[in-house]
């Protein structure tokens, strides 16, 4: 009974047109009738086109205030150099199809760079038209779309920019709707919740009577003072981990979820099969272990520096080093982003123009970099409380013996922090292996010369992230889940191992 | 001919100093010379690798108190350094970083010229040293080394003090300065625009708002359910009490990875996306181990006899916790508290994943969204991160010592 929606309009835009008349004016028209579920078609249609431009498609969603809120959906970089540096995917690979027609001529898929944006190329042009299929739509809901000419005016300001948006802006909505959102089976859930809870509290019932019968008074309220923390941990901790080692057998994703059905192996087949697998664990190793040696290595330098007797200005000193651990995390990471843009700071102060994060090997270096940064004031507050327990009467003893510093440092210091390093740098294995934020809003794992595979500084976890939340594959990203946490299991009880036989050597 | 122990034994502190300072003087410019080549600057290129050259001659040449000439050709080599580097300087200031690798080419050159040409190392060199004079200058060389050492120290710590600091001093200048693009002098304009648009507008108070029922929320709760289970596990012995502790120990191995997707599937299943309870449960489960460890630990110190006086004096269970543990734990509990609500403000992933809903981000993923969905206005997104971590930049320093402590016992932060 749904009446399809249909909406075709052709808006010109006055004012980019008087901003930019040189440059030629710029149409669009959007479309939600035949594109499909969450989805509309936009069509932009370029003239005179004799120079290179970016053009901004953005989504307005009405807002609790009445009022829109835009968001940049994508960029579209229209190119007259040949675009060979770039891949075309295969429609459905990536996000946001695209196609372009040249003066009117057969609608090509549209190539795109390294971090899988869309390039036109529109050489020789005189008009083009670009049509991309936007996903991402809001489900039977009216939004806005508009165009914006980042070449005509790129120092524009947000607000000038939502200014022109609210001005020029299409109404349109996607006319495939979810047929009834289907109720999320929570019963199972639910059930499985509720029999560990009910269970969980039995068993603390039945040792609380255990002991009353052994005579045990004085701890007749124990199990009741630690049933809320153990109930909490094991429906919110325990559970979710035994839900998860299920899921990776099953086919969820985001349309089945509570039918979901066992399919066997075949999760942890596609995760070793997949592309890119041996590619991305081998990053998150050589990320992980360049870490902790770096935040070990030279917390332990400066650790050992400010723990050297009379030195002027030491609280001053610790204080200033201990702040990239002290700023929120994700704050510090994207300060990095910022100086690290090709107009940002660091090419200020190096004189260079670098664009560090687009070059797979170069961004490589500067997320480890990024992460060594944030690393280091942890380790070496860690291992200087660890250095300041270490008596001092045995290094005066060693001193005065005419023992010489670095042997001191070898023979005395080393040992002694043995004890504090072996857990402090597993401690730093797992958090790093783990360390989603930096890479995240640093390079969101691109940049990405490989569709539908991990990025170039995609870690296991970031891609987990993506395989679960962007794909919507649940039942995957739950045996990759697992999969890595074998791996994490692995490498730490090696590290343990060989830890404590070089111990038992020494 | 060097029979002396002395004169065996004694080497300037001068010549010791150079043989650290100029490898390090090498490496630095040998960084200068890839930035040349990456900068695809000619003549600075040469400069710089003639600068290479002539620093390593001056390496190779340093005294070793056997010939005369060797001083003579590093005297000559530092001069032939101090002149290229200011050429170097002059056909190629650029920016900051020039600076800094000027003058580390610079002061080690005025360095070894200064202190090669020195009597007393001429005399080294020159052989002319009695073993008198040796001892002297052995005592000498006791006396200088720690305060040239202290110097050093403090270049060192300088630049990693520039390290660190320099992103923040960076965040400040971006907070001030007009404009939401890049670029731009250091403190070259000053404004409060940045920072009266954040405090105006209404997305900030609204992440702020969540964020601080969500941390709120946690710590509340996180305290509520780790104070009596800390408690019972310290004063207790029980049926149980081992494999509880072992639990508690155990979650601390799961990473976070393991349960981000079922977390959320259990999350979706039970509602409580796009909710603050759903984080607030969340996070103080999170936390709970590393809380209910610490608390243990404390409640540990806390002497017993107090506890079987006032048990002798008729008080039940429930009153001696209330009235006599609790009072004697504030401290304790303080830093509990301190450390689940900056777990809670600053946790970015589930907060990613659970609240997608704008009326439900929290200050982390607002200010993320700053970033890169709004065309990257940096001047606002500044203003809003000083804002939003001073406080928490502020709390870190002064409780250092006990987060430190609570982070190596358990791990959450991973």
């Amino acid at each position: 009974m749904m009446s399809k929606s249909f909406l075709l309009l052709i808006l010109m835009i006055p004012q980019l047109a008087m901003i930019s008349a040189a440059k030629g004016d710029l149409e669009f028209a959007v479309d939600g009738s035949e594109s499909g579920y969450r989805k509309l078609q936009i069509e932009i249609y370029l003239e005179v086109v004799n120079e290179e431009r970016d053009l901004e498609i953005w989504i307005g969603m009405p807002n609790a205030n009445n009022t829109t809120t835009w968001e940049l959906h994508s960029i579209i970089f229209a190119r007259i150099a040949n675009t060979t540096a770039s891949t075309q995917p295969d429609p459905g690979t990536w996000y946001d199809d695209g196609w372009i027609s040249v003066e009117g001529g057969i609608w090509e898929p549209i190539r795109r760079n390294q971090n899988g944006s869309a390039l036109a190329e529109i050489v020789g042009a005189q008009s083009a038209a670009i049509r991309m299929e936007l996903t991402g739509m809001p489900s039977g809901k009216e939004v806005r779309v508009g165009v914006l000419d980042h070449g005509a005016n790129a120092s524009r300001t947000f607000t000038d920019k939502i200014a022109e948006l609210e001005l020029n802006s299409i109404n349109a909505i996607s006319s495939a709707v979810d047929d009834a959102p289907p109720p999320p089976n929570t019963s199972p859930v639910l059930f499985a919740i509720g029999s560990i809870g009910l269970s969980l509290i039995a068993l603390l019932a039945t040792f609380r009577w255990l002991d009353a019968k052994d005579g045990r008074t004085s701890s007749r309220s124990a199990h009741l003072y630690i049933a809320p923390a153990l109930l909490a941990l094991t429906i919110l901790t325990f559970y979710p981990v035994i839900y998860g080692m299920w899921l990776g057998f099953t086919d969820a994703d985001r349309t089945h979820l509570g039918d979901e059905s066992f399919v066997g192996l075949a999760n942890y087949i596609e995760v070793f099969t997949a592309s890119g697998f041996l590619r991305v664990t081998t990053f998150t190793l050589i990320w992980t272990v360049v870490n902790v040696a770096f935040h070990v290595g030279l917390g332990l330098v400066l650790a050992l520096i400010l723990n050297q007797p009379n030195i002027r200005g030491r609280v001053a000193y610790r204080t200033a080093l201990l702040l990239p651990w002290a700023v929120p995390s994700y704050i510090s990471v994207l300060i990095w982003k910022g100086m690290l843009q090709p107009d940002g700071i660091l090419n200020d102060i190096l004189g260079t123009n670098i664009d560090f994060l687009s070059n797979p090997s170069g961004a490589r270096t500067v997320v480890i970099m990024v992460n060594i940064w944030l690393g280091v004031p942890f380790m070496m507050m860690s291992l200087s409380g660890a250095l300041q327990s270490i008596p001092t009467d045995m290094h005066e003893a060693a001193r005065v013996d005419g023992i010489g510093s670095w042997s001191r440092f070898r023979h005395l210091t080393l040992p002694h922090l043995k004890s504090a390093i072996v857990p402090l740098s597993l401690l730093g294995f797992i958090w790093t292996f783990n360390m989603f934020n930096v890479i995240y809003l640093l390079t969101d794992g691109g940049p990405n010369l490989w569709f539908g595979e991990p990025g170039s500084t995609d870690i296991l976890i970031t891609y987990v992230y993506d395989v679960a939340f962007r794909e919507g594959a649940y039942g995957i990203a739950a045996a990759w889940s697992v999969v890595i946490f074998m791996m994490l299991l692995s490498f730490s009880w090696i590290y343990m191992r060989k830890t404590s036989a070089m111990e038992a050597v020494s | 001919m060097k029979d002396d122990l002395a004169l065996q034994w004694y080497v300037p502190l001068e010549v010791t100093t150079l043989r650290v300072l100029l490898p390090i003087a090498l490496t630095v410019q040998m960084m200068a010379t890839c930035l040349d080549i990456v900068r695809d600057d000619q003549i600075s290129m040469y400069l710089s690798i003639l600068g290479v050259a002539s620093l390593t001659l001056l390496i190779v040449s340093l005294p070793d108190g056997t010939s005369n000439t060797r001083r003579d050709l590093s005297l000559l080599s530092s001069g032939l350094v101090l002149l290229i580097a200011m050429l170097h300087f002059a056909a190629s200031y650029r920016s900051f970083v020039d600076i800094w690798t000027f003058s580390w080419l610079i002061v080690p050159a005025f360095l070894s010229l200064l202190w090669l040409s020195n009597p007393r190392v001429s005399e080294w060199t020159d052989l002319a040293m009695t073993p008198k004079m040796a001892a002297e200058g052995l005592v000498r060389n006791g006396v200088l080394r720690p305060r040239w050492l202290a110097v050093g120290t403090h270049v060192l710590l300088l630049h990693a003090v520039m390290l660190s600091v320099f992103p923040i001093l960076w965040v400040i200048d971006t907070a001030i300065s007009p404009g939401n693009a890049l670029g731009g002098k250091f403190l070259d304009a000053v404004t409060v625009e940045h920072f009266a648009y954040i405090l105006r507008g209404e997305s900030f108070w609204l992440w702020l708002r969540n964020s601080a029922i969500v941390a709120i929320g946690t710590t509340i709760l996180g305290l509520l359910l780790a104070i009596p289970a800390g408690y019972a596990f310290s004063r207790w012995k029980f049926r149980g009490r081992e494999s509880g502790m072992f639990a508690f120990l155990l979650v601390q191995m799961f990473p976070g990875v393991i349960i981000l997707v079922p977390y959320f599937l259990v999350m979706k299943s039970l509602g409580l996306l796009n909710t603050w309870y759903g984080l607030i449960l969340a996070y103080s489960v999170t936390a709970l181990p590393l809380c209910v460890w610490m608390l243990k630990g404390f409640f540990d110190t806390v002497p017993r006899e107090l506890e079987e006086a006032a048990l002798l004096d008729g008080c039940s269970q429930t009153q001696i916790f209330a009235k006599i543990v609790l009072p004697l734990s504030v401290p304790a509990i303080a830093v509990t508290a301190l450390f689940s609500f900056l777990a809670a403000w600053n946790e970015f992933l589930l907060a990613l994943t659970f609240n997608t809903s704008n009326e439900m981000t929290t200050l982390p993923v607002g200010l993320a969204s700053m970033i890169s969905a709004t065309g990257q206005s940096w001047g606002d997104f500044a203003a809003a991160s000083l804002l939003v971590s001073l406080p928490v930049v502020a709390l870190f320093i002064i409780f250092q010592r006990f987060l430190i402590e609570g982070l190596s016992a358990g791990g959450v932060k991973g």
